[in-house]
């Protein structure tokens, strides 16, 4: 402890002057807690206050952030556990928006509206999860990995088990706490393990990969995949998927389509911030600690392929949309397999682009499930001639997540299998050609599903007499709002 | 705003306006789409008028394109992938200008019959129009990406047009026409970033998806997937034969080849008359437009490889074809597979690479636009007056409908190849191309054209008898009177569209040269180009 005592003051002082840049989060951390004061003060049916405090919070941090990092390269905060570089801004931002979108999702959700616990504390949680979501895609010590994975989790399980009402939902959120716990606590062993490996919990300390690099193979392969399992988790790739599809429907919508959306995004970045020392050190020394590659690549092959064939026997919407996002999931991986060091403004648009790909289709199938009443995609017939916005926008959002031009998912998707070919013709790996391969594939696998609903809505006519009247609320202007900017992506995507 | 782009966006501007005007001007949207078609033919026919084949004979060199459009459009650093410039590059040589002027045609046929859509008109012309945009765009396009787009951009409206308001197993053949095409053009795209990362622009330097530049070995980076002189092997293959194969795959399928033409006979049947004119009358071309702008443009040396496996599918495909037709009970089923046998001789002459072989095949291309257009027209006209077109619910209608019949001769005769009609002259030089090759070029042995013409008679065959059973003999229906008061002939709507397709077939029967004579110096350049390798 003496030994610390002469630079304890400096320490202090850095630790200090670093919260400068910790500004956006310390905005949300302000914003947490007049949540919890508006709902508490201003109580309505709506929780109005609280979701403006809420929503006005999140912009204020994104406006700082903007402020702030604006020609930040790469910053190594608080003793080097926490980095911020243009990787992590984009993510946050990414970040920021989807927490906006799930807000107004929230607010004009019928079912959580009119559910008797109100929604104020939901709106709580949001600041929050951000917080979380925003350390994730910037820690690099394995404390605050741990930290910042357990705040996304938490917030998660409140989030899934906030309006259960019959027992599948009571399920699905039982489910998600066991099977999130059990994931954080192996990952936490692996974690233990890599420190008693090294003596440090800093991943980007040099001395961190040199200490690995004298361990056995056997030991440093089963402390990282257990690491990698709760990052999985996080994920949800195959084989740690089982959870999501039962969590997704039975969550309230609004919280699966943030789910699917956010964390999953967050635990991307998280994977890129763990395997980078990695590729730094073997790039440097030539000494391949852990084979990530080939990992994620099996990963991410078995992912698309189990995902998008599970996907075509799924009738619920929401769980169809959830094992789509499993199959993303594999393909998103495929991009981090590809991905080394600089050139990450590919993977920040795949993530833009699937951020809102996804938002919307949950949206939209939570527009029809509350004009219409009908999850069941086989329960849509007719009613794209009856809920003729709504469908049309649905259609074009689901041609987006097949990946097909003009639509944005189509440039997101070039992207990938570029970054994926580039690597491949760098490293002549035929592990990454059976990736492009699963890729074409699962692509056009998607394509079984995806069409299943056109398919209802328009090409099968309905027998019974459709009573239903099309109700716009806001939400549809955002839902139009975010399917033009799919085909504006699509075809002008330097606007990014 | 160019020629070229204010043909291939002005439909797209009248299908938004269709969707933007009130539900209660319906029975006006097919006037738009009419009047906006109309001038689609007026610049088309501009055009033709102003097209010079011979100084500007296209293929690979940019200069010698005409109506040239390159604007930059896409411009993105994406770190180590490099530097993303994709422009915006449209222009037309000899290959693709008899396209726009046959989609033109083509697609005022397919609005004129569209008046028997009576569902859903808002839906059916604004897709309509939109793939009226997409079809020109694929003619246009010089940028594999943008063309990419452009070939995607079909397949819904397609979809939706057959699965909307098509027959009772609309469904099923919607989704297998799309699924067909998506497997062919999901692989497509992976050798289109092949490529992209194998090319680099010679000014720039950065990678590029400029297609002219992939014709050039020049441009190819050295030691990179698809370069000429590295030789890479893809599952112990040659990496350019693969490339060859995937895209030549996915524009069979189009084509469509045996065995990947299931898709088509029941497209055709389920779709309604004007989708399946489109069907037939353009889009097969786009498979056989692939094969010659970017299959054998980009892999020359591959495909003199398999030249004779080329020209092995098209022969197969002539002769399964016919036969499958002589075995058909549904008219439309029966022209939809002599579509899969006309389009064989398209292959045909595209493998022989000779003068002849080739310009046969675009003659083709262009001649079956029309005849198989005006073929499917004529189901149609059957089809709506009793909803039925079975072979065997007609006979004697000769009697009872003299102008229709007498159109049907005309298709039926120009389709078998009766001199004077353009199908002749077309099928005539595909097999005169193949049948040289062994001589010329050695890549393509005799025995094919021989067989290829056993095809033609096969397909007197099936048409002829088909003719005696439905039109000649003593008037029976299945319907009885009730159909002999609906069997009315054909009005002066059906009647103009009959004439000018059968005015355009007999045109290029009589005067070749005014296909020819536009194209020669084009098909001799990509000759040229595929003698380099």
């Amino acid at each position: 402890m003496n030994e610390f005592l002469p630079i304890i003051s400096q320490l202090l002082n850095s630790a200090i002057s670093d919260f400068d840049y910790l500004l956006p989060e310390l905005v949300l951390v302000v914003t947490f807690i007049l949540v919890i004061l508006a709902d508490l003060f201003f109580p309505d049916k709506r929780s109005s206050a609280a979701f403006w405090v809420c929503v006005a919070g999140v912009l204020i941090s994104i406006f700082v952030g903007f402020v702030k990092n604006l020609d930040i390269a790469r910053i190594a905060l608080f003793s080097n556990t926490i980095i911020l570089d243009d990787l992590s801004i984009s993510f946050k931002s990414i970040f920021s928006a989807v927490t906006i979108l799930f807000a107004l999702f929230i607010r004009y959700n019928q079912s959580l509206e009119d559910h008797k616990k109100g929604v104020g504390d939901l709106y709580m949680l949001l600041p929050a999860v951000l917080i979380g979501l925003n350390l994730m895609s910037m820690s690099t010590s394995l404390l605050m990995i741990y930290l910042s994975v357990e705040m996304v989790s938490i917030a998660s399980y409140l989030m899934v088990g906030y309006a259960s009402a019959d027992s599948k939902q009571t399920e699905a959120a039982m489910k998600y706490a066991l099977f999130g716990s059990i994931c954080s606590a192996v990952m936490l062993y692996g974690m233990s393990l890599l420190y008693a490996f090294t003596g440090g919990i800093n991943i980007s300390d040099p001395s961190f990969m040199q200490n690995l690099s004298l361990i056995s193979s056997p030991g440093v392969t089963l402390a990282i995949v257990m690491v990698l399992v709760g990052i999985g988790f996080k994920l949800s790739f195959v084989p740690l998927h089982f959870w999501s599809p039962d969590v997704y429907e039975g969550a309230p919508t609004p919280v699966t389509a943030f789910l699917s959306t956010a964390p999953k995004i967050a635990g991307f970045a998280l994977l890129i911030r763990f395997i980078e020392p990695f590729d730094l050190y073997s790039q440097s020394s030539n000494n391949l600690i852990f084979d990530f590659r080939t990992l994620l690549s099996v990963a991410a092959i078995a992912t698309m392929i189990v995902g998008n064939f599970s996907a075509i026997w799924q009738n619920n919407i929401k769980r169809m949309l959830a094992y789509s996002s499993i199959g993303h999931t594999g393909f998103a991986l495929m991009a981090v397999v590809a991905f080394e060091g600089s050139g990450f403004r590919s993977l920040v648009f795949y993530f833009t682009v699937y951020a809102v790909m996804n938002m919307a289709a949950f949206m939209l199938a939570d527009r029809i499930e509350a004009q219409s009443g009908k999850t069941d995609i086989r329960d849509y017939k007719g009613l794209g001639k009856v809920l003729k916005l709504d469908f049309v926008c649905f259609v074009i959002v689901l041609v987006a997540l097949t990946g097909l031009p003009p639509t944005a998912g189509f440039v997101a998707k070039l992207f990938v299998f570029s970054s994926a070919f580039e690597y491949y013709s760098r490293s002549g790996s035929i592990l990454t050609l059976g990736l492009l391969i699963a890729g074409a594939i699962s692509t056009l696998i998607s394509l079984f599903y995806y069409l299943k609903v056109p398919l209802y809505a328009y090409l099968k006519d309905s027998q019974e007499n459709l009573s239903i009247t099309s109700k716009t609320n806001f939400l549809t202007y955002i839902i139009l709002f975010l399917t033009c900017a799919l085909i504006l992506l699509g075809v002008f995507p330097d606007i990014i | 705003m160019s020629l070229l782009s204010l043909l291939i966006f002005l439909p797209l501007v009248a299908g938004l306006l269709i969707l933007i005007l009130p539900s209660a001007w319906q029975q006006r949207y097919k006037y738009i789409s009419l009047a906006a078609v109309g001038i689609q033919i007026i610049i088309a026919a501009f055009i033709y008028l102003n097209f010079d084949g011979n100084t500007f004979s296209g293929i690979d060199v940019q200069a010698k394109y005409q109506l040239v459009e390159r604007v930059p459009w896409i411009n993105l650093n994406l770190g180590r992938l490099g530097y993303l410039q994709i422009d915006y590059f449209l222009g037309i040589d000899g290959l693709s200008m008899p396209f726009l002027v046959l989609t033109s045609i083509v697609m005022l046929i397919a609005v004129i019959s569209s008046w028997e859509i009576k569902t859903n008109l808002k839906g059916y012309f604004a897709l309509l129009m939109l793939l009226n945009t997409a079809v020109l765009g694929v003619f246009c396009a010089l940028d594999f990406f943008l063309f990419y787009i452009f070939y995607e951009l079909m397949l819904l409206p397609l979809y939706f047009l057959i699965g909307m308001w098509g027959g009772v197993r609309r469904e099923y053949a919607a989704i297998k026409f799309f699924l067909y095409t998506l497997f062919g053009s999901v692989f497509m795209l992976l050798v289109i970033i092949g490529l992209y990362f194998s090319v680099t622009d010679p000014v720039t330097g950065n990678h590029t998806f400029n297609m002219l530049y992939m014709m050039n070995p020049a441009n190819y980076v050295q030691g990179s997937l698809f370069s000429t002189i590295a030789n890479q092997q893809l599952f112990g293959m040659s990496a350019r034969l693969v490339g060859f194969i995937v895209l030549f795959i996915a524009f069979a399928i189009k084509v469509p080849i045996i065995p990947l033409h299931t898709w088509l006979p029941d497209a055709h049947v389920e779709a309604p008359t004007p989708v399946s004119i489109i069907l037939a009358g353009i889009l097969l071309k786009i498979g056989g437009y692939g094969t010659l702008r970017i299959c054998v443009s980009i892999f020359p040396d591959a495909a003199v490889q398999s030249a004779w496996w080329l020209g092995l599918i098209g022969v197969v495909s002539i002769i399964y074809g016919a036969l499958n037709a002589l075995a058909q009970k549904d008219l439309k089923r029966l022209i939809a597979y002599s579509s899969v046998s006309h389009m064989g001789f398209v292959l045909l002459g595209i493998a022989s690479v000779t003068a002849e072989g080739i310009s046969g095949a675009m003659l083709q291309m262009i001649s079956h636009g029309f005849l198989s257009t005006m073929l499917f027209f004529l189901v149609g006209v059957i089809y709506n007056r009793v909803h039925s077109r079975e072979i065997h619910d007609f006979r004697g209608l000769a009697l009872l409908m003299p102008k229709y019949t007498a159109f049907v001769m005309i298709a039926f005769f120009a389709s078998l190849g009766l001199p004077g009609f353009s199908a002749f002259i077309a099928e005539a030089f595909s097999l005169i191309g193949a049948f040289t090759s062994e001589s010329v070029n050695g890549l393509l042995p005799r025995w094919m054209a021989i067989a290829g013409s056993v095809g033609i008679l096969l397909g007197a065959a099936y048409l002829l008898w088909t003719l005696q059973r439905m039109f000649f003999g003593e008037t029976r229906l299945m319907g009885g009177e009730d159909w002999r008061l609906k069997l009315t002939d054909i009005n002066g709507r059906e009647a103009f569209a009959l004439a000018s397709l059968t005015v355009f077939a007999l045109l290029l029967g009589i005067f070749p040269s005014l296909a020819f004579g536009k194209m020669n110096a084009s098909v001799l350049e990509l000759i040229r180009l595929v003698n380099l390798k």
